[in-house]
């Protein structure tokens, strides 16, 4: 039967457009059907004051069980709707053509926010911040972008972003004094990262990281990898075993659920790793050190409450160890209390502006 | 030279290219005997979220592997019903197979591990040493320590050429993926025969699950298969047909991953290795392949045709 083959054909040259944005491969019906549809559709002004405030939150691809990044900004949802009475809902995308027709879906209700979670959707929002100016929007992670990926701020749209390299940095002091000491099974003096793609968000992590090491202990070695991919496990542990190879005995992952697989390489060889956004201290508690903490659940939550007492900013915002934005979690039992005296205070140093840490990768 | 056959290059393109194998060898069956089935994907994925599953609340392994390749198997029966009896179309079901096994999969993760994620405890598949191999030079390093679905993965291959080519059941198998009316004539039962078929390959989709699941990453995580069924489909294709071809097949799709790892950072005259090229290199074979280019593939006659019997 020729159609099996010419099904094929089409199926994964479609994979190979997407294969580089990790998409999953599944068909996908038409998202531009869907995106002019709604576009026909006058704006639906902002509901009355005496109702309650409703808030739209979009998931990127990860989707709400990613455990780290879409999974936090959920959290800050419900936060916001038990404590400031917001009526509140939420929208997996399941694959890029879905941010779109998801973030129109909430503006066309009336909804009087609505975020969307992640720098893939920049473009997305732009397209729908415009055709929905009394609707406010917010983007964590980036900015809206025009159809060639430059930045246009829009007056109901704000910015959400992290100094994630201050987080980074943070883990980067722990690892640095934990590799100079060669504390437990950190034995060879070089600590290892790997991103998911090297976009900003995940890069200025990497970048902190980095810093922190250079600063603290010039002599260790610094490796850094990218996995490709924010879904696949296997790849991220294809990196990690790698990394592991070349004497690496601190690996932190900046790669969502791909860096998981990083964590379980570092686990099934006996090494240490360092979670990212979320605390991942459960994952492989022994392995584990600390993470990399971004709140995202602070930025829903806090941009929320803005837009409830009409505090609202458009533009950029961001989210810094100065207003608790990012941090370091759980420690495990492995990390010394020098090490943790140090992370204090590089903590203390960032917040009174002594410390900058840098944003660019140094080492690729 | 080690970034392109040194022993961990070696050592990584095996344990990439398992879960395809095992895909592709799946696909062999199945279209061996005239039906398209394209769910593997799902196959894979329910295998992986109920191995981890199974191994959360038994802890035990037999019963984690037991568990992920029944649910494969009853997920390729959904689609062996809609396919063979109720001759619909193989490739609508198996996609839509596909979209409810990665709705699923992640509805049940959300509800059962939300907050943690799978427990950090669960039984795994273990690796085999090879102590006697332990100094010798890349062989040792490449599969002196892998896991033991990749050894199982390696005798279900020898057995399953064996079986498809040298055996009278696989004969039939054969015979009724090339033209079902006369092995019908010959009183072969042509739907047991496919029903057969595909259910295996929903129990082989599922090992590739529970390899990435229970041997690789140690957890759940949603869509974790990431596309891994339909590049199986495609080791298969690439692999014509047959089991040695699949396996083959999917090295070669495997090492183009573990070179993906192995030559970041690498400069070629200079200028930055791009390694994300190189994930593309299975939809380039397979284009290739599919188009004719890389010798001929041939596939079964009567692949994908719904078989009515004259009785009916």
């Amino acid at each position: 039967m020729p159609s099996m083959k010419r099904f094929l054909a089409f199926a994964l040259m479609t994979m190979t457009v997407v294969a580089g944005c990790g998409g999953a491969g599944t068909a996908s019906p038409s998202p531009s059907a869907a995106a002019s549809s709604a576009a026909a559709v006058p704006t639906v002004a902002p509901t009355a004051t005496a109702k309650a405030v409703k808030v739209g939150l979009v998931t990127d691809v990860g989707g709400l069980n990613d455990k780290s990044f879409n999974a936090l900004a959920n959290q800050g949802r419900l936060d916001a709707e038990k404590d400031l009475k917001v009526q509140t809902s939420v929208t997996e995308s399941k694959k890029q053509e879905d941010y779109v027709p998801n973030l129109t879906n909430y503006a066309q209700q009336g909804y009087d926010l609505v975020i969307a979670v992640g720098f893939l959707m920049t473009n997305a929002t732009w397209k729908v911040a415009k055709q929905f100016p009394n609707v406010k929007f917010a983007i964590i992670d980036g900015a809206p972008a025009d159809d060639s990926g430059k930045t246009q701020n829009l007056p109901n749209v704000a910015n959400l972003f992290f100094k994630e390299q201050e987080a980074g940095y943070l883990v980067g002091v722990i690892a640095a004094t934990m590799a100079k000491n060669k504390v437990g099974k950190a034995t060879h003096n070089t600590v290892c990262s790997m991103g998911g793609i090297p976009i900003p968000p995940v890069d200025r992590y990497i970048a902190g990281y980095q810093d922190a090491v250079k600063t603290i202990s010039p002599t260790t070695t610094i490796l850094n990898g990218y996995s490709n991919d924010f879904v696949d496990q296997a790849k991220g542990k294809e990196v990690g075993l790698s990394h592991i190879s070349k004497s690496c005995d601190i690996l932190f992952q900046v790669a969502g659920a791909s860096g998981l697989g990083y964590i379980a390489a570092a686990k099934e060889k006996g090494v240490y790793a360092i979670g990212v956004d979320a605390d991942q201290a459960y994952v492989a508690p022994g392995t584990v050190l600390t993470s990399a903490l971004k709140r995202v659940n602070k930025a829903v939550y806090d941009t929320v409450a803005a837009v409830t007492t009409n505090s609202f900013k458009a533009g950029d915002n961001f989210f810094s160890a100065a207003n608790d934005g990012v941090g370091y979690g759980t420690l495990d039992a492995v990390v010394p209390a020098d090490a943790k005296a140090a992370a204090d205070q590089a903590l203390a140093g960032i917040k009174s502006g002594k410390i900058t840490p840098k944003d660019t990768v140094q080492v690729k | 030279m080690d970034v392109l056959i040194g022993a961990g290059v070696l050592a990584a393109t095996i344990r990439l290219a398992t879960p395809v194998a095992l895909a592709a060898l799946g696909g062999v069956v199945t279209e061996r005997s005239g039906v398209v089935n394209i769910a593997l994907e799902g196959c894979m994925l329910v295998g992986a979220f109920f191995g981890v599953f199974a191994a959360d609340r038994t802890g035990s392994l037999p019963a984690a592997i037991a568990a992920a390749v029944v649910a494969g198997i009853l997920l390729a029966a959904v689609h062996a019903l809609a396919a063979i009896t109720f001759r619909a179309d193989q490739i609508v079901s198996g996609m839509a197979l596909n979209i409810l096994a990665l709705g699923l999969t992640s509805y049940l993760d959300y509800q059962l591990y939300s907050t943690t994620g799978t427990p950090s405890t669960i039984p795994l598949v273990p690796n085999v040493h090879l102590g006697f191999l332990e100094n010798a030079p890349v062989l040792g390093g490449a599969i002196g320590d892998q896991s033991a679905i990749v050894w199982a993965t390696l005798a279900i291959v020898v057995l399953l050429q064996l079986f498809l080519f040298r055996t009278v059941p696989g004969l039939r198998l054969r015979s009724v993926g090339e033209h079902p009316r006369a092995a019908d004539t010959l009183g072969i039962d042509v739907r047991r025969t496919r029903y057969w078929a595909v259910l295996a390959s929903g129990a082989l989709a599922a090992l590739g699950g529970v390899y990435l699941s229970l041997s690789v990453a140690g957890s759940f995580s949603d869509n974790m298969t990431n596309g891994r069924g339909f590049i199986g489909l495609a080791a298969m294709i690439f692999g014509r047909w047959t089991p040695v071809g699949a396996l083959g097949a999917a090295l070669v799709f495997g090492y183009g991953d573990a070179l993906s790892v192995s030559l970041q950072g690498v400069k070629v005259a200079g200028v930055e290795f791009p390694v994300q090229l190189l994930s593309t290199i299975p939809y380039l074979l397979t284009v290739l392949a599919v188009a004719g280019f890389v010798g001929r593939s041939r596939m079964p006659a009567a692949d994908g045709q719904p078989y009515e019997s004259e009785g009916h």
